[in-house]
């Protein structure tokens, strides 16, 4: 079930954490490319309610939220993020390339490479006759590179438990979709046999409520695809121009009522939610998520001598 | 049992890898088996015969030809638990999912810090068919060059099992390159046939083989190239030059010490290799010997695939592949200087 508010607070802890990042960005701690994905709140908060411990999520270049919503220690996420040893990956993997094992959750920074990755953990879990799904995380941009293709095929061909999640952003990198793809993506499980949808992706009913249709067929052995629509609220990666983008296009797309979050709370109120209560949730939240973030910054620097090791196992 | 007396004398290498393989998944329920007609057909080369029927096709599945996809499922599934052998039919074949393997299998435990593991194994035939360009190379350099990768290629029918157990057992993504020559001969028709009697032993990877000692050069080599040597160094012989013939067994991880000191003693290394000479593992081999043995100031000479694509007719294709008559002719020169 869909909790509104839940998923408000959840969306909140997104945004501060994502803000956090661009800060880390802006101060030097954070010293390589990064992806936020602020903006595309409300698509982590529709599946999270469905995400059970058994599923596992590959997630791609803009991973923190999907991360987040499958329960990936949120401190460990924040140190990788930040360079520190003691996190996920000891300062190894970086953003792009976090591994949370325990919860079955993974990305990846080759785009398209998520999807048949996501098919292995959804075979295992076929294989072994135990419960759970895989979700593969992609962006529209890579929903035309051929690994997506191949997947959709083998994936029905093979019955797996798999949900295909396309984040439509409207844009891979500086190329708009409608420059890069032809047809709608929703329609490219179609000649597999693999139902697709397209729903608003700001709007977290909406997408819970594919999401749940989509996770309950997958779940039967059914793939199923669903593709959100968004729009990235910064540029592709912290630091980017972004004049590729008009800014009518921007001021018409960035309004309050396509923020996933203002928007969730506008009707949070209209719902006759009280407004001090969700602004003191609000403030709770990002303390939480402050918090978070000190613990993470406070861990050390990774040892220079540990980048000669851990090749092999 | 004897070597001479022994049955699996009459098998080929496909034959030793499928039985091979059977046993471990009768051992081990992990193990599953992809790729293209493996499973009906039992591989194009025959290493994955009988599998299906008695693993069935939960076990052992036939893909579309899909590679990106299937070997991006092993990815998945082996970091999900699994112990997935996937064959790609052909090592040319690498080119449509190469990032599956080199950016996420042979990266994944490096970049999570130790967090996962991807212990899949991927076989896949290599060398010389006469299929030309596309369908002949060996590329063991390429995997070996990228880190993450351990790079095994039996060089005898009968190392093939036990480096494959060693393989599937190894928590690492393992890329095993199967000589399509030496998957067809009878074991018993090959120079060398390698561990045949003690086919269930795994070879730990890293450990190199001296198939033929001598005194005056060390050939270091190995896939096809072995066997080749091995005829080199039996024609040497009639003119009184003493070969040893180190077969490397695998080339990540590399079994320096066998290599270093066989050049220490001989004197003289001579690599043979099948696959492109530039940047390749000639250049490697010889550079880690003369770092190691600068004091002797061994000699060196390479032999390998000259840097042009291979061709098609044979006439051309023998031009440019090594045999046993050029790499006798390596070593004369070699040893003559
Ligand atoms: C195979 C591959 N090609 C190109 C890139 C460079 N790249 C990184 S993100 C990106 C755009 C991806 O667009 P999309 O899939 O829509 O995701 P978004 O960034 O919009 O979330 C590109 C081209 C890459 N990482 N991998």
């Amino acid at each position: 079930m869909l909790d509104l508010e839940v998923a408000y607070r959840s969306m909140v802890r997104m945004r501060a954490v994502e803000e956090a990042v661009q800060l880390g960005v802006i101060s030097g701690e954070i010293h390589g490319e990064m992806h936020v994905g602020i903006g595309q709140e409300a698509i982590a908060a529709g599946i999270e309610p469905l995400l059970t411990d058994d599923d596992a999520v590959v997630s791609t270049h803009r991973p923190h939220l999907h991360a987040l919503v499958h329960r990936v220690n949120p401190v460990a996420m924040l140190a990788e993020l930040f360079e520190r040893d003691g996190g996920l990956c000891h300062g190894k993997g970086g953003h792009m390339h976090l591994f949370s094992p325990d919860r079955d959750f993974m990305c990846t920074g080759i785009v398209g490479a998520s999807v048949p990755i996501a098919l292995g953990y959804a075979f295992a879990r076929h294989y072994r006759e135990r419960a759970g799904l895989a979700v593969a995380v992609l962006g529209d941009g890579a929903a035309n590179i051929g690994a997506f293709a191949e997947s959709l095929n083998l994936a029905a061909l093979w019955r797996l438990p798999v949900v295909f999640l396309c984040e439509d952003n409207g844009y891979g990198i500086s190329v708009a979709r409608d420059a890069a793809t032809a047809g709608a993506i929703e329609r490219r499980g179609e000649p597999y046999g693999i139902p697709g949808r397209r729903v608003d992706g700001t709007d977290v009913t909406a997408v819970y409520d594919a999401a749940e249709q989509a996770f309950g067929q997958a779940r039967a052995g059914q793939p199923a695809l669903l593709v959100c629509d968004c729009y990235r609220w910064s540029g592709h990666y912290e630091g980017d121009t972004d004049h590729y983008r008009a800014q009518a296009e921007k001021d018409a797309a960035m309004t309050a009522e396509r923020d996933p979050i203002q928007r969730l709370r506008a009707r949070l109120i209209a719902g006759r939610a009280n407004e001090d209560e969700l602004t003191e949730a609000e403030a709770a939240e990002r303390a939480r998520v402050a918090e978070w973030v000190a613990e993470a910054r406070a861990k050390p620097s990774p040892n220079p001598a540990d980048a000669l090791s851990g090749v092999f196992v | 049992m004897s070597t001479a007396t022994n049955p699996a004398l009459q098998l080929n290498m496909s034959q030793l890898l499928s039985r091979a393989l059977e046993a471990e998944m009768g051992r081990d329920d992990r193990i599953v088996v992809f790729g293209e007609d493996v499973g009906g057909l039992g591989g194009v080369f025959g290493a994955t015969r009988n599998l299906q029927r008695r693993f069935g096709e939960r076990r052992v599945r036939d893909t579309p030809i899909s590679e990106m996809a299937f070997t991006g499922l092993a990815v998945g599934a082996a970091q999900a638990g699994l112990r997935p052998v996937v064959e790609l039919m052909f090592v040319d074949f690498i080119g449509v999912c190469l990032d599956q393997v080199y950016n996420q299998a042979a990266k994944n435990a490096y970049m999570s810090g130790g967090a996962v593991s991807v212990p899949l194994v991927l076989r896949t035939a290599v060398g010389l068919i006469g299929a030309a360009a596309q369908h002949s190379q060996v590329l063991s350099a390429t995997f070996a060059h990228l880190p993450g990768l351990k790079v095994v290629m039996p060089g005898t029918p009968g190392d093939g099992p036990g480096l494959l157990l060693s393989a599937i057992r190894d928590e690492n993504p393992v890329v095993f390159l199967e000589h399509k020559l030496l998957l067809k001969q009878r074991a018993g028709t090959a120079r060398h046939p390698g561990a045949i009697d003690a086919l269930d032993q795994p070879i730990p990877l890293g450990q190199a083989a001296t198939v033929r000692s001598g005194g005056d050069l060390t050939i270091a080599t190995a896939g096809w190239a072995v066997q080749q040597s091995l005829e080199a160094a039996s024609v040497l012989a009639d003119d009184g030059i003493e070969a040893e013939v180190v077969d490397l067994r695998s080339l990540v991880p590399l079994d320096r010490e066998t290599l270093t000191s066989s050049a220490a003693r001989t004197g003289r290394l001579l690599v043979v290799d099948e696959d492109y000479l530039s940047y390749g593992m000639s250049g490697e081999l010889i550079a880690v010997v003369c770092e190691e043995l600068w004091e002797h100031r061994p000699r060196v000479a390479r032999h390998a695939l000259p840097d042009v694509p291979i061709p098609a007719s044979r006439p051309l294709e023998e031009a440019v592949m090594p045999n046993p008559r050029t790499i006798a002719e390596a070593a004369r020169r070699l040893v003559l200087a």
